[in-house]
């Protein structure tokens, strides 16, 4: 994942070079889950902060809202909103007495002469409840309201999108009843880019989760008949050509030996099945006759109908960062960890362990192991896990929550208060990362055997988010710590 | 089919003129409206337009290391 500056200068790019570029985003942005633990509130909310600033500088057009972004609670995300340059967007989150929006349900955009309507739809997968509004807070099925929306913007709009959070299956089915709708911009945990695909008259396309890549979709659209191009009978009448081929080539088998009717007239079942494909060919030759037809009709009206290019950008690591983005992701970074120092600071001062550093239950420390195993601490310093921390440390990250569990040992499931605060030797990816806690080990080293590394355990930091080409196996075979 | 006589009797060089100065003026009205309006194909009425789009930055700026 390239982040943010790199997201910022492709789309900057893309403005230089065409002229007519509007930036949507389907939601999902500000966290990572429905809910946040309240000790990670502050540092959360700051990124959260700082992306909605950087979102503000790429001139965004409208972002839908997912259930994701409500994580810090429905007021946060209404506060956010005056701070936010676009209109954040969602049709059916709704204040449960009245039925009324909290967000814009839509927004009408016009951009080189196309009036275009925008329509948020927010998912309700996952736990029935709002994370802390349940009692005010509904969001209702699309049946409710995406009629009543699509029915305001029908007559004002030459094209209408909706930003949608719900789950793809959900989004087709919007689709086969909705062919108003033009085009679906879906959010969602899938991995890799879904190319537009055509359901009647709408087009259903996503980027991968995380920023990972961008779309970019170019539309030459027709405001009078707002009808994609339909390739399909392109591709029929190719496939009718090629049986056609096929059927002529086995014909002509049976004509190398002379007249069939003279060389098989004493094999009838021969003879009757070459007299089929003839008769199957004549038939053949009659619908072509009719789809050639029908798709010189449509080339005539071709000039009627919309038609797109599309294309998903990686955002690879070797991109350029657009400076100001760049600036507003530095000063977000600096202010976290700010965050995260004085939060570290205030538990040592307020003197509630005896000293600053902590160890997670039953875990040794990285020193203690390698006492016994010196020569598979010689091969771990030679791997990425032995700099973990170290990185973290030249990036400025040290002291951000959301990062730090995958750059130490033992922090899993622990408040942040102590993950800020985690003793020397459990900063890095050490030995009980993958074997698990070894204090017990240690003392008794021969009746309590430490585990092996499991799929699950490497999986906690090497998700696909993180990681496109972890594989456990190579994994496993090129880090394995040989006979203990 | 007969051809009406024009009101104004008027000479072949003349009416070459004429013809020019609207063939002139249709270009430069075509040419304003094409830029004013944006529009990219004024035959067809098909406009351009570019979507970036995105989902699911999931609370991160940036790699974390």
């Amino acid at each position: 994942m390239g982040g943010l500056p790199k997201k910022a200068q492709q789309l900057i790019g893309l403005r230089e070079k065409k002229n007519m570029v509007l930036a949507l985003d389907s939601g999902g942005l500000l966290f990572k889950d429905e809910k946040i633990p309240a000790d990670q509130t502050q540092q959360l909310t700051t990124t959260a902060q700082g992306i909605v600033a950087a979102y503000n500088r790429m001139s965004f057009s409208a972002v839908g809202v997912a259930r994701q972004d409500l994580a810090a609670g429905l007021d946060f995300l209404l506060a956010l909103q005056q701070k936010s340059d676009f209109p954040w967007l969602s049709a059916n989150l709704v204040r449960r007495s009245e039925g009324k929006p909290y967000f814009k349900p839509h927004t009408l955009l016009t951009i080189n002469g196309i009036n275009i309507g925008v329509i948020g739809l927010t998912g309700n997968q996952g736990s029935d409840a709002l994370p802390s509004e349940k009692d005010s807070t509904v969001i209702l099925p699309w049946e409710d309201v995406l009629p009543k929306q699509i029915s305001l913007l029908k007559g004002r709009s030459d094209m209408l999108i909706l930003l949608s959070s719900l789950p793809a299956a959900t989004n087709r089915i919007i689709a086969e009843k909705h062919p108003e709708i033009h085009l679906i911009l879906q959010s969602g945990s899938v991995s890799g880019n879904l190319a537009p695909e055509r359901i009647n008259n709408t087009l259903i396309t996503q980027v991968e989760q995380q920023g990972k890549s961008v779309g970019i979709l170019e539309v030459r659209w027709n405001r009078r008949s707002k009808q994609w191009e339909d390739d399909s009978s392109k591709n029929l009448l190719l496939e009718k050509k090629n049986e056609l081929d096929r059927l002529g080539w086995l014909i002509n088998r049976y004509r190398k030996q002379g007249d069939p009717k003279l060389v098989f007239k004493d094999q009838p079942e021969t003879l009757a099945a070459y007299e089929a494909m003839l008769a199957k060919r004549e038939k053949m030759d009659q619908e072509l006759s009719r789809l050639l037809g029908e798709e010189n009709a449509r080339i005539a009206k071709r000039t009627q109908l919309s038609s797109f290019n599309y294309r998903f950008e990686v955002m690879r690591k070797d991109l350029p960062d657009n400076p100001e983005v760049r600036a507003i992701v530095d000063a977000t970074t600096n202010e976290v960890n700010r965050l995260g120092k004085m939060a570290a600071k205030a538990r040592s001062a307020a003197g509630i362990a005896h000293d600053q550093m902590f160890f997670p239950e039953n875990y040794a420390g990285n020193s203690v192991c390698q006492s016994c195993h010196s020569p598979q601490a010689e091969k771990w310093r030679n791997t990425k896990h032995a700099s973990a921390y170290t990185t973290l440390e030249s990036k400025g990250q040290q002291f951000n929550t959301q990062c730090l569990p995958c750059h130490v040992t033992g922090a899993f499931g622990q408040p942040a208060e102590m993950v800020l605060n985690l003793a020397g030797d459990l900063r890095q990816v050490g030995c009980e990362t993958c074997h698990g806690p070894a204090k017990l080990h240690a003392a008794q080293p021969h009746s309590n055997r430490p585990g092996k590394p499991t799929m699950e355990i490497c999986l906690r930091c090497h998700t696909g988010d993180h990681d496109d080409n972890f594989i456990f196996p190579e994994a496993l075979a090129r880090l394995r710590c040989g006979s203990l | 089919m007969l051809l009406q006589r024009p009101a104004i009797p008027m000479n072949k060089s003349s009416l070459l003129l004429l013809a020019l100065f609207a063939s002139l003026t249709l270009t430069i009205t075509a040419q304003a409206v094409d830029k004013k309006t944006g529009k990219t194909d004024p035959q067809t009425d098909l406009r351009e337009i570019t979507f970036f789009f995105s989902n699911d930055v999931r609370g991160e700026t940036e790699p974390c290391g």
